[in-house]
């Protein structure tokens, strides 16, 4: 094999990929880019967690244990009793932990890391949190039902499959947006512009960037009506588009007119904005942001963005574009890992492909919450930030290094096959020099763990 | 049949535990259902601990030759510090100071340090020559471990305070492990190297020198020693051992102790840490104290004279510390292979005068009773040693 595909799959598996697993490097030695490009599937879940329409089931069954809980609360308090375990303790606790575990195991186990990193790219590009209980059961599906089918696919399709996602319409409070002229509008309540609001700013066009007051309220009542099935059974459970809610009329927005036709006028403008081409900038740079610098190439978000209008927004034309570009491969590593992506590589490289140790899984969650990048918790809409300042901070390098020396005692392999496994015979003298000077195995998996070739990508 | 072994070793495995609080070693009445019942559930069963202390101790700063008239040539400005206020041992030995707890271990002649000792292992690379003790083979076997050998001989149950299964108890007889559950602060010698694998990485070696600041970690020692704490692992170790139903044997490590350089004060903060850890088995075992031996071993020794950074380097032989209510200490085993030029191995190491596995051998035939053909299974192609190092009259012995 020759030394410059060496390079180049070293840095396939480590900046493109979530760190090598296994002989995930010797794979990828071949040809690096198809490596990659071979990748560029929808990633599969495991159903038995559940998809967006059993959260509906679950979220019901909350709600009438907690009217029987009331119920029963008031009785054991007349009679002294202790009350039962919580509805937290006892169905949501429990739902949430799967997910959690499975949103780390998942990446931990997977054999197209690509994918699965353009999949939490999206994931957090879409970012909804676990505010409420209902939150809480439906946030892990909107990657699972909307995101993921659509990863390769139109970003129009993400975008419709992702707004109308009951998570979204929830957390963004569409769920309860009326147009002020439509039937129910007419009687109470009224216009939320919230969602509109995030869906230029944040999901398509980049903030403040051509679009004014007026085109946030045009969308807004575009997609008033936008909203939710929760109980009634005789319907399909989830996204529901509610006439009555939905404000009539033509709707103007960026200087183009959209009668009125339900449902879809919200979702053909929609997909006007996933085909403009201050979305493709945004998006593009901003892909290329979070896989190759802070600062990417312009000549790479420029070659992106002409993908991205020659397609109408293809992603996966778009991937390939950036992977076949010169300037994704630039020899430094310059983004600074985040701490889920710092979490994941070093679980990759000791992943032997035994089930994951679940005592580890649990230290590496609270890890991931004490650094401040929970699953499903960013707590905005704009979801975790991908700068190396974002992570780069005192404490939490110290809260890598507390990690690190929990997880570099629980594998038996040793350092250097490790890092033979991550980056072959590449790492700079003073790391091999410090790695083989180590006391004790432990010490040097926590010394490779932590220098500056494993933190970077 | 040994389906039904892991079966009940499961249930055993309910281990309740948080960090420094009441740990239960099992579910209670497990073993009620065993013929042997009975005879196990008497106290005094023996109990033995092996402490491997990982990096390789520097035995002649633990228990230094005062009395050799080398010794200040080889290592001065290590030595000096510790000359007036160290225990003497007699025999020309003194204890460092910081071992307070074993220098009371001593004068109650329950403690045994042995000099010159090796392990077998004929390198100077760390993770060789701890295999190389841990499994106590010739011919190293990763997949097995002298003290499993020894526990299956015995017929007995082993813990290791560890999260994954060292070698030294790797083998036919499952071991349990138990661990904390708590992130805790690194070593201090694990940010002393990242400081030197940071220097060419500006971002890196500022934050980290931010993150040790504001832990106040450089400045205050104690307060990481607290938390680190060997002592604690001990202490857990040793009421699992003292339940009723506890392991007949437990293996902890420590690490920190390949000081290559400045070592006086952090030798003196690994002593300190150790010193505590006998203190805590001590006290947790309580009166199963006096059935249990201690046992510390390191991979290798370092080099008698100080390097140039005021540490020494890997070097061969080290010290082995025998200690617990059962053993007949109080003096100092071994022989002294002397300190001049000409004595040192390779010119520059303590030169070897025993294997510990010489000595262990003696520990398991009268602490645990093993026969010599048992012997020869934990250990094969060494000699037992000519020694008496149980106390005679303590409990040792068989389970009935």
């Amino acid at each position: 094999m020759t030394a410059v595909n060496t390079k180049k799959a070293i840095i396939a598996v480590n900046r493109f990929g979530l760190g090598a697993a296994g002989a995930e490097l010797s794979d990828a030695m071949g040809d690096p880019e198809q490596w990659l490009l071979q990748q560029l599937v929808s990633p599969a879940f495991d159903p038995a967690l559940g998809n967006t329409e059993s959260a509906f089931n679950i979220i019901a069954e909350i709600q009438s244990l907690k009217a029987k809980r009331r119920e029963g609360d008031a009785n054991a308090n007349l009679r002294g009793k202790a009350k039962g375990p919580t509805v937290g303790q006892e169905i949501i606790m429990p739902y949430r932990q799967r997910f959690l575990k499975d949103s780390l195991t998942f990446s931990v186990n997977t054999k197209t890391p690509f994918a699965v990193r353009l999949l939490d790219f999206f994931s957090n590009h879409f970012s909804v949190s676990s505010l409420t209980h209902s939150l809480t059961i439906l946030s892990p599906t909107l990657e699972r039902d909307a995101i993921a089918p659509n990863l390769f696919g139109k970003f129009e399709d993400m975008l419709i499959a992702v707004e109308q996602h009951p998570a979204m319409l929830i957390y963004l409070n569409n769920e309860k947006s009326v147009g002020p002229n439509s039937l129910i509008g007419r009687r109470s309540r009224g216009l939320n512009e919230n969602l509109a609001r995030e869906i230029l700013e944040l999901h398509t066009l980049g903030v403040g960037v051509g679009y004014t007051l007026e085109d946030i309220r045009q969308l807004a009542m575009a997609i008033s009506g936008w909203t939710l099935n929760r109980e009634d059974k005789k319907r399909k459970l989830g996204f529901e588009f509610r006439r009555k809610a939905h404000e009539p009329g033509v709707r103007e927005v960026l200087g183009r007119s959209y009668a009125d036709t339900g449902l879809d006028q919200g979702q053909a403008i929609l997909r006007d904005l996933a085909r403009d081409k201050k979305t493709a900038e945004f998006i593009s740079y901003k892909l290329a942001q979070h896989l190759i610098a802070d600062k990417p190439p312009q000549a790479l978000v420029a070659a992106m963005t002409k993908t991205w209008m020659k397609t109408q927004g293809d992603i996966k034309a778009v991937v390939t574009t950036l992977v076949k570009h010169k300037q994704s491969w630039d020899a430094e590593a310059k983004k600074y890992k985040t701490p889920r992506e710092f979490i994941v590589s070093a679980m990759r490289a000791i992943n032997d492909n035994k089930a994951v140790d679940q005592n580890l899984l649990k230290v590496s969650l609270r890890a991931l919450t004490q650094m401040g990048h929970k699953p499903f918790g960013s707590g905005s809409p704009a979801g975790h930030g991908q700068l190396n300042r974002d992570w780069t901070g005192s404490d939490a390098l110290m809260k890598r290094i507390d990690w690190v020396n929990f997880i570099s005692k629980r594998t038996r392999y040793s350092p250097a096959f490790i890092a033979s496994r991550i980056f072959d015979s590449q790492l700079p003298p003073l790391t091999v020099k410090l790695l083989a000077g180590a006391e004790s195995r432990a010490q040097g998996l926590a010394l490779l763990f932590l220098c500056p070739e494993f933190q970077y990508r | 049949m040994a389906d039904k072994n892991r079966k009940k070793l499961d249930r055993r495995s309910l281990l309740k535990a948080t960090a420094g609080t009441f740990i239960a070693w099992h579910s209670p009445g497990v073993l009620s259902d065993s013929a042997s019942a009975s005879a196990k559930k008497l106290v005094g069963r023996p109990k033995l601990v092996w402490v491997i202390l990982r990096g390789g101790m520097d035995s002649l700063q633990a228990i230094f030759p005062q009395s050799d008239p080398h010794l200040i040539s080889h290592r001065k400005p290590l030595v000096a510090p510790l000359k007036d206020s160290a225990f003497d041992l007699g025999a020309g030995f003194a204890l460092h100071p910081a071992l307070q707890e074993f220098s009371s271990l001593y004068e109650q002649k329950q403690f045994l340090p042995v000099i010159a000792t090796e392990s077998g292992a004929k390198t100077r690379s760390h993770f060789y020559a701890q295999d190389m003790l841990e499994s106590g083979l010739a011919d190293v076997d990763i997949e097995s471990g002298w003290l499993n050998r020894a526990v299956e001989a015995y017929q007995g149950e082993s813990l290791a305070i560890a999260h994954t299964l060292p070698i030294g108890l790797r083998g036919k007889q499952r071991a349990k492990t138990w661990y904390p559950d708590v992130l805790r602060p690194a070593k201090e010698d694990l940010y002393e190297r990242l400081q030197i694998l940071y220097k060419d990485d500006q971002l890196l070696s500022e934050r980290l020198a931010e993150g040790l600041k504001n832990r106040n970690l450089l400045g205050d020692m104690e307060k990481v020693k607290r938390r680190n704490s060997f002592a604690s692992l001990a202490g857990s170790c040793a009421t699992i051992l003292a339940d009723r139903d506890g392991p007949d044997c437990a293996m902890l490590e420590m690490s920190g102790w390949d000081t290559h350089q400045n070592q006086v004060g952090h030798l003196d903060r690994q002593f300190k840490e150790l010193d505590s850890g006998i203190a805590k088995l001590r006290e947790n075992l309580a009166e199963q104290w006096d059935q249990t031996v201690v046992i510390m071993t390191t991979e290798f020794g370092r080099t008698v004279a100080v390097n140039g950074t005021g540490g020494t380097d890997h070097g061969t032989a080290s010290a082995m510390f025998i200690a617990g209510g059962a053993v007949a200490g109080g003096r100092v085993q071994g022989k002294w292979p002397g300190l001049a030029k000409s004595d040192l191995f390779e010119g520059r190491d303590l030169m070897p005068t025993s294997d510990t596995r010489q000595w262990i051998r003696a520990i398991l035939s009268q602490h645990w009773k093993l026969s010599s053909a048992q012997l020869d299974y934990v250990f094969p192609s060494v000699k037992t040693m000519d020694a008496q190092l149980i106390r005679l009259g303590s409990k040792s012995g068989k389970i009935a």
